[in-house]
């Protein structure tokens, strides 16, 4: 806990809290929400980068903690974002249906539960490829970035088009029949198994690899 | 195997990188001392400083804190120990205030008036930020936060780097006196003249080697400087350590035998006269 007072004393971004009011973008009647949980991971990325400009692994590993706690802190405090994110998410797709009445997104899947999945898979996907590839030298912070929002892209962009082409996520997934809310139910349950998943093997490999990690202080 | 309980001790200390290698550093701290590592850049101090630390993985060797390895008791070591280092400033633009309150709960040894106290002795300002502090208060700083917490063990990295003379001495005077306040102080720089004040022992590295682990005292009078206007004589050019040009002709350095053998007039150098011609002798080599 102390760790984690500290990564949100010392290490918070304000870009990282800015990036989380663009959840707003749910609000856009043709918008592909899924975009709007990138915008979370380039708060991530900042503090990260802020923490590399700060000597953030040279203060905190000077402190009676081992890297394996410091890399915990640091994981945790992303996924506090992510969930702030996933959280904030869901009020306002409630607004949406709320202001446009179920109006059907051309731009992907429209405003509805299943949107928190897509959520928590980018979110897992990010924190598979970023982290462990960030801890491999934590003075290079934009390559491990690109990497996972290359990833992130992708599997925005396959969303869209699934959308569209595949019958299960156009006819269950993209509309808010109640009819359809177990699928939705199962999809979004799916998207939380990954993410946890994701975040766990993302924690593993972390420490294995920040525990070998020379750093050039 | 016998424990070693020293502040620190080093045995046999390796860490290899393609284009550098630091071997067989081996040392103990006793207690209540100031160790001055010395060496001219590159030559492996702060590698050093970064294996003992675990900031860098060493590839061999055994560290021990009181005799306790870092791999194994992390936490009780580093509650034991302060690390200040000149070149590295955390957190620039935030304020003292919450640098230190973040930084105190890791401490259960924290002794709020001993923090009060060290702050007002260094003049510091806790609304300020470290951007705001001039080097010499950044370091003072760092070493209020390691002596609020009762570091036993005070390992500095070039402290005095880019301070002015003033500050330099100032800082050597809080160092004597946390000495005599039974604190050991591990202290690697390039400015020889400050552990010259200060220093009860030195360990000289060259090349990523140890070459000499010696009282201060006792280091400075195993060599002895002679000075030649013009050429030297031959059997002494022979017999020297390292021989480096001034502006009325040479001085060189002996082996204080081989300078009573040659019957030289010559006398105690200074650390940085030690070091500067040692130097020469491995640049000729």
């Amino acid at each position: 806990m102390k760790l984690l007072k500290k990564e949100f004393r010392l290490c918070l971004h304000p870009t990282a809290l800015i990036m989380l009011l663009l959840s707003a973008l749910v609000l856009i009647p043709n918008y592909p929400y899924a975009v709007s949980y990138f915008y979370t991971t380039l708060g991530l990325y900042f503090i990260c980068l802020d923490s590399r400009e700060n000597h953030d692994a040279g203060y905190t590993l000077s402190l009676p903690v081992s890297r394996r706690q410091a890399v915990s802190a640091r994981m945790l405090l992303c996924c506090c974002m992510e969930g702030a994110q996933m959280l904030l998410c869901g009020l306002l797709v409630l607004v949406n249906r709320a202001l446009y009445g179920g109006i059907p997104n051309q731009a992907g899947m429209d405003a509805n539960i299943a949107v928190a999945g897509q959520g928590l898979i980018v979110f897992g996907l990010f924190n598979l490829i970023f982290f462990p590839s960030w801890y491999r030298d934590i003075n290079k912070v934009g390559g491990p970035f690109l990497k996972a929002s290359v990833a992130v892209f992708l599997y925005i962009a396959l969303g869209v088009v699934a959308a569209y082409a595949v019958p299960f996520v156009r006819y269950q997934l993209d509309n808010a029949r109640p009819e359809c809310l177990p699928a939705r139910l199962v999809f979004v349950g799916c998207a939380f198994v990954f993410f946890l998943a994701a975040t766990l093997s993302a924690y593993r490999l972390s420490v294995k690899r920040f525990e070998k990690l020379d750093l050039s202080l | 195997m016998k424990t070693n309980n020293a502040p620190l001790s080093v045995r046999d200390l390796k860490k290899i990188y393609p284009s550098f290698r630091l071997e067989g550093v081996s040392f103990d701290l006793a207690p209540g001392t100031v160790t001055g590592l010395i060496g001219r850049n590159g030559a492996g101090k702060t590698t050093t400083l970064n294996a003992i630390l675990s900031f860098v993985r060493p590839d061999g060797g055994e560290v021990t804190f009181f005799g306790l390895r870092m791999e194994e008791a992390a936490t009780a070591i580093k509650e034991k120990i302060g690390f200040v280092s000149a070149g590295m400033t955390y957190y620039t633009r935030k304020k003292l205030r919450t640098i230190t309150s973040v930084t105190r709960p890791f401490y259960p040894d924290w002794d709020e008036r001993a923090y009060e106290k060290y702050m007002a002795r260094f003049g510091l300002e806790e609304d300020k930020t470290p951007a705001a502090l001039s080097n010499g208060m950044k370091i003072k700083y760092a070493l209020a936060l390691a002596l609020s917490h009762r570091a036993e063990l005070l390992i500095l990295d070039e402290p005095t780097s880019g301070l002015d003379p003033v500050s330099r001495e100032e800082l050597i005077e809080i160092l004597l006196a946390l000495r005599d306040e039974g604190k050991t102080i591990l202290f690697s720089t390039h400015i020889t003249a400050d552990l010259e004040k200060c220093a009860d022992r030195i360990l000289f590295i060259r090349k990523g080697r140890l070459s000499a682990d010696r009282p201060l005292d006792a280091f400075a009078d195993d060599y002895r400087l002679a000075e030649w206007e013009g050429d030297m004589p031959g059997d002494a050019a022979e017999k020297a350590l390292g021989v480096c040009r001034v502006r009325k002709g040479r001085t060189a350095l002996f082996d204080r035998a081989d300078a009573e053998a040659l019957g030289l007039s010559a006398r105690t150098p200074t650390l940085d006269e030690i070091m500067v011609h040692l130097d020469r002798e491995e640049d000729a080599l």
